[in-house]
Formats: structure tokens, C-alpha cells, sequence
């Protein structure tokens, strides 16, 4: 019944301390709103450009229309020189919003160049301050380049005198057909959010268990009657049981909220949430045993959130992070959970394929439970 | 409060002094140490070639001598080649048919299939224009064999008929498109911005606590607040001026603009984020419970900069948020002289928004003065 009373105490303690109250359950659903709220519209589109028409053939207006007919592009203005089209460029964004973004400019002699077989060439020049949109326009220009090389190859076929079934079957010798795969709408949420979510659990639940530790360094209550291995014991088991509803909340109703793939089983996802949950809220209660005021411990876990979301391998490839990075950001949960986590729920991987993300999870489980108990026994023994 | 006795007190805070000097500068090392390669460079993916020919070959060497990719393994079905995409092993696969030469001989145009993780969209980005122009190449390859196998064109008409039309792309102010440039250059200026807020809470925090302790009668006044806090103004610039020295001399990465325009927004920025530091401070009256406040203001904040995904594309509710920021006007200028290098007038229109952390200067005012009168009474 000791144990039963302590775990009461405990939660009393936890619900009743503000900043974590205010840290765990405010700051996870401010999140999850605040989060996605820039990427709501998904993917960039109907970027701003300028055309620059040399030619002003039928065939360039052509083009005009067809660039202007992609999703990702509108042309907002055509420009008589690439002298003023460059002048609107660098005004651009004076407020940020307006202006454009690229200018495509099309040569002299450009349907000459066509009918005489001679390939002209398109230039086209964009603002790469924000690859997003740069990316962006150069897809839309790609595409209708492509639409329109293809119209004038089926016209080239149907006046060497094939039948025009056999001109558009023909286009080019081998067709390609590109498929975006686990993301097929390329949405930015869908890319972001499922990494972004299990930071967001990880830091909050580290800065809870960090202030449940230095709230208490000081001062004396029912934590000086128990030992050090209990303390420690039903301390992490009530700040994981509380977070496993806050990651139902977040895998759950976040997800179905934003329409994120849920491909992993209960199980799996209990799988990875264990040790993912326990090593996290670990490394709190390291954090606030060996800080001597508390409000270092929000401090130190709020600037780490940058570098472990860029490390963790799912923003930014892996293969092209130097390896002593990798090697520090594993020594966080956050690094193998959302490689798993995205593996098993977004990809559905099964948990033989991202075992040994497992794995390293239960080592970081084990190390740091080691690595936090040392340092919370002296500090909740020591008055 | 005199010079001398802050700097006793930040100099004797190991904990203070550490948070506003070297580890700001560790965290800066450790975001430029991930971003390390600016490109990537030989992302693995994968080919099932079901085909076996000389032609298939051919299309997989041509994807191999792409600088973004790396055929690292190859496929006898499918199915292996899926699990290796879940597993995360390739990044992409490509699917060859059967008969792909035969097909191509008697002109039937095969189908060649290639699916790429799009869960990781800027991997997934590169890797699919890498294997489109790929593609594109071995295409124009097999057509001009093609042609020349006719024996009535010239290699350059043949040429010209396989590549109708061509284009040459121009990446303006980051030439290389290179991703350091492009993430440091936003990311760094995103870390200040939590530096400075959250130093703010642990620099009142320490003064409060040392106020306490000297006399616990009264509690911290405006004046007070405001000296000990411009004592740490010049701290924070000299890391906004390192990092633009950093990147701009250190790196050398292209600088149209005026480094006085981005000093001035610099200070600027400065000042609204200790205003809103010192408000969180006021609003809660308690360290922990101020930072952690900061930190749901500003640790998202880097998403709502506008560079990664773009400002025109964010909803209102985005954007409200985003002018919430003192960070959000000072990326503005900080792209508009560094890329666009607009005059100092823009730069200063720019900043016209950050009069609106008056108000919370005010209340913070407010707020300070009515703790003040209150613990007053009380004595």
C-alpha cells in the first residue's frame, strides 16, 4: 500500500507543480496546432514570374500559355527587355508578398530554332533565397517545356506522313513514369509533422521530468521519506503513463487531423513508445538532478530542439550528415524514434525492418537510466 | 546598478555566463557541422532490371554517373527492392521491363517505372529530377543511335531531334544551390532569437534572486530592469555581428546588401526580443514557467521565417503568427540586403512592424509597477 500512496503523492505532485502542468499538457496541444500552421495549404503553388518573349512567334505564345497553365506557375507580367524583368526581380519583396520570383526568357528565332531542328534554348533564372518556390517554378517550366517539345516532335512525326496514333505513342523511345511513394501528394505537413511530433514529445516530457527533479532539489516533502529507487521508479512510470495518452493524442487525433498516414499496428507503435518514453524522461531527471535551478532545464532542453530535429535524419539525409554528428544525435531518443517512427507508421515498415532502431532505443533506455539514477540518488539523499 | 556589479554577477554565474557566451557559439558550430555538405551528393537507390540487356544497362550507368544518385544495389524482383524502400536502405527504385531492348528495336516505347520515397520531400525532390534527367539523357542517347542508324542525318540534326527543346537554369544569389547557404543563413539567426528571449528570463531571473537576497523589502523597478538589461544588449549584437561575419566574410558567401542596414535590424530585433523576454518574465513571475512560455514562441519560429516553405503559401492565421516574431522582420531584411541588395530605406519600411512590441513593452511596464506597489503594501 506504501507504493500505491506514493504513486498517489506523485501525481498530486506532478498536477499540482504549474510548470509542468503548463509544459505537458498546454505546451503539447498548443503544438500541435502551432506546428502545422504554415504548411496548411501543403505545396507551393501558382508562383510568380515574369516572361521575357524574344520571339513573339505562335509557338512562344504557346509556351507562355502552357507555363501559365501549370499549377505551380502564373505569370504575372511579361517584361520587353531582360534588363526590366531583372529590375522586378530585385524589387521584389519589398513587403514580402508581391513581385515575382523567376523569369523565363524565350530566345530569338525560338520556332525557327524549332522547325529547323536546331534545339534553341529556353533560359530561365530564379530566385534561389527560397529553394521551395525556386524548385517550384523549375518544375512547372519543366513540365511545360516538356508538354510543348513533345507537341512539336508528334507534328514533326505527322509531316514525315506516320499516322498520328503512332506520333503520339511516340514521343520519345522510352516513357517514363514517375511514383512519389508513401507521400504521393508531396504534401509538407505530411513530411514535417510525424518528425516534428515525436520532438515535440520527447522535449516536453524531458523538461516535465527535469522540473518534477528541480522543484524538488530544494525543500523537503514526502520524496525524503521514500528511497531514491522508488522516487525514481514511480516517477518515470506516472510521467510515461501520462505521455502515452499524449502520444494516442498525437498519433491519433493529430494525425487523423491532418490526414497523416497511419500504417503501424498498436503494438508496434507500443513497441517503439516504451523505450522511446522511458529513455526521454530519463534524460530528464538527469537534466534536473545534475542543473542546479530548474529553469535551466527548459533552458538547455529548448536550445537542443534544433539540432536534434536537423540530425535526426528525416528533414535532412542521413547519408550526407558527417558521421560524429550521427553518432552524438543517437545518443538521443529522438534520433532512432523518428526513424522508426516514420519507417513503421508513415512507410509501414514492420518491426523486423527497424529493429535496430529498437535496439539502439532500449540501450538508450538502459544507459541513460543508468546515467540519471547516479546523480538523482545523491541529489534527493543530499540536503 | 552599476556596470561593475552585473558584471560580478554574470561573471561569478557560471551557469548565466555559460548560456549567453560559448554555447550559443557551440550551437551555431554543431547546425553548420550538420548542414556540412551543402549538396547531396550519391543518394542510394536501387534498379530492378528485368531485362538484362545492353540497353538497360545503359539507362542504369546513365542514373549511376548522376552526381545525386547511387545505384548501390540491384534487384532480381520487385518486391526486394520495396522492402529495401521501407527499410530505408535506398531512397528510390527503378523499374526496367522485360523485353525493354526488343521493345525499343521495334520502336514500341517501353515503360520504364521509378518509385521514390516522397516521404522525405527534399530527398525525394532531388532524387526524382535526378532520375528524370537521367532518364532524359539515356533517352536522347538511344534516339540519336536511332536516327544515326538511319544514315540520313548529321549527329548534330539528330541531336537537335531528340532534344527539342533545352534549357539552361540560372540559380540567382546562391549560385550553387547550395543548402548551407540556404538553411545556416535562416537557421543560425532562428537560435538567436531563442537565445535572446530566453536569456532575457535567466538574466532578470538572476538579478531577482540577487535582488532577493540583498534586500527582500523591494522587488526590481523599470530603471532597474532596464539597466541590467542593456548591459547585456552589446553581448547579444557582438553574436549578431559574428554570425553575418561568419557567413558573409568567413564563408564568403555572396553579400549584395549593407552590413550597416542588417547591424541596424539587428539591434532592432535585439531590443523586441529582450521586450518579450522581459514579458514572459513579468507575465508568469516564475523562471521556469517564463521559459518555457518563450519556448512555444519561439522554438517553432524557424517554420514560419518563410524560408523553407514559402510566406505567399501560409494561410492568415500562419501569417499573424509569423508577424508575431521579431524574427520573421528581421529575415526579411536580411534576404532583401543580402540577396536583393535593396537600399536602406526598405530595410528600414521593413522594420516599421516592430513598433508594435511597444505594446507589450507597455504592459510589460505595467505589470512590473503594479507587482511593485502591491509587494510594497504588503510592507
Amino acid at each position: 500500500m506504501k507504493k500505491l500512496a506514493l504513486l498517489m503523492l506523485e501525481i498530486k505532485a506532478i498536477m499540482g507543480n504549474s510548470a509542468v502542468v503548463l509544459t505537458m499538457f498546454a505546451g503539447v496541444i498548443f503544438y500541435s496546432f502551432l506546428y502545422p500552421l504554415p504548411y496548411a495549404n501543403q505545396t507551393p503553388r501558382e508562383q510568380n514570374i515574369s516572361i521575357v518573349n524574344l520571339d513573339r512567334s505562335q509557338a512562344s505564345y504557346q509556351l507562355e500559355r502552357m507555363v501559365d497553365a501549370t499549377p505551380q506557375i502564373t505569370v504575372v507580367q511579361r517584361d520587353h527587355s531582360i534588363k526590366a524583368a531583372e529590375d522586378a526581380l530585385l524589387t521584389h519583396s519589398n513587403d514580402g508578398i508581391s513581385g515575382i520570383s523567376g523569369i523565363l526568357v524565350i530566345p530569338e528565332h525560338f520556332y525557327k530554332d524549332l522547325l529547323l531542328g536546331k534545339s534553341p534554348v529556353l533560359a530561365y533564372a530564379g530566385d534561389a533565397s527560397f529553394f521551395l518556390v525556386y524548385g517550384t517554378i523549375i518544375e512547372g517550366l519543366a513540365n511545360a517545356g516538356g508538354t510543348l517539345a513533345a507537341k512539336i516532335k508528334v507534328s514533326h512525326l505527322l509531316t514525315q506522313g506516320l499516322p498520328a496514333d503512332y506520333a503520339s505513342n511516340h514521343v520519345s523511345s522510352v516513357k517514363l513514369n514517375m511514383k512519389p511513394t508513401f507521400n504521393p501528394g508531396m504534401g509538407y505537413i505530411h513530411y514535417v509533422l510525424p518528425a516534428v511530433f515525436v520532438l515535440i514529445l520527447q522535449q516536453t516530457l524531458a523538461m516535465a521530468a527535469g522540473l518534477m527533479g528541480g522543484t524538488q532539489k530544494s525543500g523537503h516533502g514526502y520524496w525524503r521519506q521514500y528511497g531514491s529507487g522508488q522516487i525514481f521508479a514511480v516517477r518515470s512510470i506516472t510521467l510515461v503513463g501520462i505521455y502515452v495518452f499524449l502520444s494516442l493524442y498525437y498519433f491519433g487525433v493529430g494525425f487523423e487531423m491532418y490526414g497523416i498516414n497511419r500504417l503501424a499496428d498498436i503494438p508496434t507503435m507500443l513497441a517503439i513508445l516504451m523505450p522511446f518514453l522511458f529513455s526521454t524522461c530519463f534524460i530528464g531527471i538527469w537534466l534536473g538532478a545534475i542543473l542546479p535551478r530548474r529553469e535551466l532545464v527548459t533552458f538547455v532542453v529548448l536550445i537542443s530542439s534544433m539540432p536534434l530535429i536537423f540530425s535526426a535524419g528525416v528533414i535532412w539525409p542521413l547519408e550526407i550528415i558527417p558521421s560524429p554528428i550521427i553518432w552524438l544525435s543517437s545518443l538521443f531518443p529522438s534520433t532512432p524514434a523518428i526513424q522508426a517512427f516514420v519507417a513503421a507508421n508513415q512507410m509501414g515498415a514492420t518491426l523486423y525492418q527497424i529493429m535496430d532502431k529498437l535496439l539502439l532505443l532500449w540501450g538508450l533506455t538502459f544507459l541513460w537510466g543508468v546515467v540519471a539514477f547516479i546523480p538523482f540518488k545523491r541529489s534527493n539523499e543530499s540536503d | 546598478m552599476t556596470f561593475r556589479t552585473q558584471w560580478q554577477l554574470f561573471y561569478r554565474d557560471k551557469w548565466l555566463f555559460s548560456c549567453l557566451t560559448w554555447v550559443p557559439i557551440l550551437l551555431a558550430l554543431s547546425i553548420w557541422a550538420i548542414f556540412f555538405h551543402g549538396t547531396a551528393r550519391d543518394l542510394p537507390i536501387g534498379v530492378v532490371d528485368l531485362s538484362h540487356s545492353q540497353l538497360s544497362r545503359t539507362i542504369s550507368r546513365q542514373l549511376d554517373a548522376s552526381a545525386t544518385l547511387a545505384v548501390n544495389d540491384k534487384y532480381s524482383d520487385v518486391s526486394q527492392a520495396k522492402n529495401a524502400l521501407i527499410s530505408g536502405d535506398i531512397y528510390a527504385y527503378v523499374v526496367i521491363p522485360g523485353q525493354f531492348d526488343r521493345d525499343i528495336y521495334r520502336g514500341q516505347s517501353p515503360q520504364i517505372s521509378a518509385f521514390y520515397n516522397s516521404q522525405y520531400i527534399l530527398v525525394g525532390k532531388l532524387v526524382s529530377s535526378a532520375i528524370i534527367s537521367a532518364v532524359g539523357t539515356a533517352n536522347a542517347q538511344i534516339e540519336v543511335l536511332g536516327s544515326l542508324s538511319d544514315g540520313n542525318t548529321t549527329t548534330q540534326s539528330a541531336m537537335g531531334r531528340a532534344l527539342t527543346i533545352r534549357t539552361q537554369i540560372t540559380p540567382l544569389f546562391n549560385k550553387n544551390t547550395n543548402y548551407t547557404q540556404f538553411l545556416v543563413s535562416a537557421i543560425i539567426p532562428a537560435l538567436w532569437q531563442i537565445f535572446i528571449v530566453a536569456g532575457t528570463i535567466l538574466i532578470i531571473t538572476a538579478n531577482a534572486a540577487n535582488k532577493s537576497a540583498a534586500s527582500r523589502a523591494t522587488r526590481l523597478s523599470v530603471g532597474q530592469v532596464m539597466t541590467t538589461l542593456s548591459f547585456y544588449i552589446p553581448l547579444f549584437l557582438l553574436h549578431g555581428a559574428l554570425f553575418l561575419l561568419w557567413f558573409y566574410v568567413g564563408f564568403d558567401w555572396p553579400m549584395n546588401g549593407s552590413f550597416v542596414a542588417l547591424l541596424f535590424a539587428q539591434f532592432v530585433t535585439c531590443i523586441a526580443c529582450m521586450i518579450m523576454g522581459a514579458f514572459f518574465y513579468f507575465l508568469t513571475h516564475d523562471a521556469a514557467r517564463a521559459i518555457s512560455v518563450a519556448g512555444a514562441f519561439t522554438a517553432p519560429s524557424f517554420a514560419f521565417m518563410g524560408i523553407t516553405f514559402p510566406v505567399t503559401d501560409m494561410n492568415t492565421a500562419a501569417l499573424i503568427w509569423r508577424n508575431l516574431l521579431p524574427i520573421s522582420h528581421y529575415i526579411e531584411v536580411q534576404v532583401s540586403q543580402v540577396s536583393y541588395g535593396v537600399s536602406w530605406i526598405v530595410a528600414l519600411t521593413q522594420l516599421l512592424p516592430m513598433f508594435g512590441y511597444l505594446l507589450p513593452l507597455f504592459l510589460t511596464y505595467l505589470l512590473i509597477t503594479k507587482r511593485r506597489n502591491s509587494s510594497e503594501l504588503i510592507v
